[in-house]
């Protein structure tokens, strides 16, 4: 105490002040979403690998597999169709009033043919099953995990991985190049129909003037891109089902956030892998 | 339906429409359908593509399966073709391969015109001739160029028909010669009865002239006058100035070689040469010798007309050029001539003047012009 002696008394105690309480919020803040975002991509590097994991090891889940097939691929087959018709239909009709300006409507069936195989076809199914697919698999995992059937399921001895995630994930991949191509074909189909609707022309001349100078790279290329798009979907579905959280509430919000997520990362993939199509196959 | 049933209708549904987009590019490509593969070399394919069609008569019969570049720069782009067997009968060896472009702006395709009946089959990998593709661009250039030079010409005629304009009017009006011609009808007449006049002149002078020339001629060689040129030693009198310079150069001669005329000359009074081997040794000198310039100096004796000795000298003078210049080889250009006429009467000679062979150095330059203060 005695070398505090010359300190003026009024100064002791208004020494170190508390920490600024302004600085730490505006960091809490910042950090809370990064931390979250930080969060969610290492659980869902884990869950991969944990999935990678299990599809390895027998027994494989056929059975459940062809379920899946089914609920994911001839179940979504419908709605798909009619997406790519609708799609070709209007693309048709909205082309055809653009080539007129230039005289180019001659063009149309290779515009229409061209877009609709290189990009429109893939994006909307894909856009469309993670609508279907992935609310369905967020919201009927998340139902199972909030009733602990996964619970359940691990304690009867099988693998949850595999029987529930990598069946959806593997039915995912390998449903969606069909899909896309199941929307291909009702896209040209349908703009056929509207071209000859404004135009008389034969569906033989129709697809042969459309398909004038492509090539198999223009086809197989963009269609099989979406077994990327069917990985994406299948993922984050299973993964937003089971970290599903807190009752029934939790079930609504998984359904959402695997729609959301799997759309997005759809369309984000989509630039990348349009990208490198470009580098490598052209 | 049962759910593996609807699952077998999904799963063949999409791939008989996979089947079918491959069939349909397949076919585009002659994928599957039997073909056969010929070459064809262009320095240029202006963008020609893999896949491209290949067209006989218009008609899409095959597709462009390579085009590969040349390994050295003085080869040319190899593109291999593949075509329907049906085309077989069509193309020949003679045939020949172009890249044409749909409409103006579209894709490129290679069309093979039909060979001649007498022409050789084709084999498979046969190379068949090319026609060099039309560039829009190098088109452009042209027509860029053509612009250009056609502007200006417009330019000019602008100009020659304002001209034009100009002289008509003044011709119309009566102003000028012409305006006058053409407007006034007596200077015409006039103009014409003058010219028939002045034209049947001419012709006559022109008759006359020739005759006169023919005459000449003759009689140059005729014997009772040969006689004449050659007792005066040369022919042409028009001759005798063309090597002649004014006047003597002002340096120091290199060498001097000095003749008396009556060695070289039949008579006093005339040029005919005799006993020329004397000037031998002048001529050897001037072979051997560098020498600028090198003038052949004659000069008569103290009697005799001024006027008749001066054209003596310098026909003297020619005819000793001529001798030189004809048996030795020296730059003739060099060699001039200076007939002096007169001489004086103390030349120590025999009377028939003199001829100086005077030899100047190299860097000597012969005076051309007349100089007033040294007249010859």
């Amino acid at each position: 105490m005695s070398h505090n002696a010359s300190i003026p008394h009024r100064l002791i105690g208004q020494d170190a002040p508390p920490a600024p309480s302004l600085v730490r919020a505006t960091f809490t803040v910042l950090w809370t979403p990064i931390n979250g975002f930080l969060e969610w991509f290492g659980e869902l590097g884990l869950f991969s690998w944990q999935v990678l994991r299990a599809a390895v090891r027998r027994p494989f889940e056929g059975q459940e597999l062809l379920r899946q097939f089914d609920e994911i691929g001839s179940k979504s087959l419908p709605l798909v169709a009619l997406a790519g018709a609708a799609i070709g239909f209007v693309l048709s009709l909205e082309s055809r009033s653009s080539l007129v300006h230039f005289g180019a409507q001659s063009m149309l069936p290779a515009a229409l043919v061209y877009s609709i195989i290189h990009e429109t076809g893939p994006i909307v199914t894909g856009l469309v099953v993670s609508g279907r697919v992935g609310a369905g698999i967020g919201a009927e995992l998340g139902s199972m995990k909030v009733t602990e059937q996964i619970d359940a399921i691990e304690a009867s001895g099988v693998n949850p991985y595999k029987f529930l995630a990598f069946t959806r994930i593997l039915a995912c991949i390998l449903v969606l190049p069909l899909l896309t191509m199941a929307a291909d074909f009702c896209g040209v189909l349908f703009g056929w129909i509207a071209e000859t609707a404004a135009a008389p022309v034969s569906f033989q001349r129709f697809v042969s003037q459309g398909f004038a100078g492509s090539s198999f790279k223009d086809f197989l290329a963009p269609t099989f891109r979406t077994l990327v798009f069917g990985l994406i979907i299948g993922m984050i579905g299973c993964f937003q089902g089971m970290r599903t959280r807190g009752g029934t509430a939790g079930v609504g919000l998984s359904a959402t956030s695997s729609v959301v997520l799997s759309s997005l990362f759809v369309i984000l993939a989509d630039v990348i892998l349009v990208k490198i199509i470009l580098v490598f196959f052209s | 339906m049962s759910r593996t049933a609807r699952l077998g209708a999904f799963v063949i549904v999409t791939l008989a429409i996979l089947a079918a987009g491959v069939f349909i590019i397949g076919s585009k490509q002659y994928l599957f359908t039997p073909t056969y593969r010929l070459k064809a070399q262009f320095a240029t394919v202006v963008g020609l593509d893999r896949g491209a069609e290949v067209r006989i008569g218009g008609v899409h019969t095959g597709t462009v399966r390579e085009i590969d570049l040349p390994s050295k720069p003085n080869d040319k782009i190899t593109v291999l073709m593949d075509l329907q067997q049906s085309t077989h009968g069509i193309v020949k060896q003679d045939s020949i391969a172009s890249i044409e472009t749909e409409g103006l702006l579209g894709n490129e395709y290679v069309a093979i015109s039909f060979g001649t009946a007498q022409a050789l089959n084709v084999k498979d990998n046969d190379t068949i001739g090319s026609e060099p593709p039309l560039v829009i661009a190098d088109l452009m250039k042209k027509a860029d160029g053509i612009l250009d030079t056609s502007q200006q010409a417009l330019t000019n005629v602008t100009v020659v028909t304002a001209n034009l304009s100009s002289i008509s009017g003044k011709i119309n009006q009566g102003q000028g010669t012409i305006g006058a011609l053409v407007n006034d009808k007596k200077v015409y007449t006039q103009l014409d009865e003058t010219t028939a006049g002045l034209r049947d002149t001419v012709n006559h002078a022109q008759a006359g002239v020739t005759a006169f020339q023919e005459n000449m001629e003759a009689m140059k060689s005729n014997f009772l006058v040969r006689g004449f040129y050659k007792k005066r030693g040369y022919e042409n009198s028009a001759d005798l100035e063309k090597n002649e310079i004014p006047q003597l150069p002002e340096t120091a001669p290199l060498k001097t070689f000095t003749f008396d005329s009556k060695q070289l000359f039949d008579k006093q009074d005339n040029a005919k040469p005799k006993n020329q081997k004397s000037l031998r040794a002048a001529g050897q000198f001037l072979t051997d010798t560098e020498f600028g310039v090198a003038v052949i100096v004659v000069s008569t004796g103290a009697t005799g007309d001024t006027q008749k000795d001066l054209v003596l000298t310098q026909a003297r003078a020619m005819v000793v050029r001529d001798y030189l210049v004809g048996n030795f080889s020296f730059d003739d250009l060099q060699l001039k001539t200076l007939g002096r006429g007169k001489g004086t009467s103390d030349t120590p000679d025999s009377g028939w003047g003199t001829v100086a062979i005077i030899v100047y150095p190299a860097d000597t330059e012969a005076h051309t012009q007349t100089s007033a203060a040294n007249p010859k």
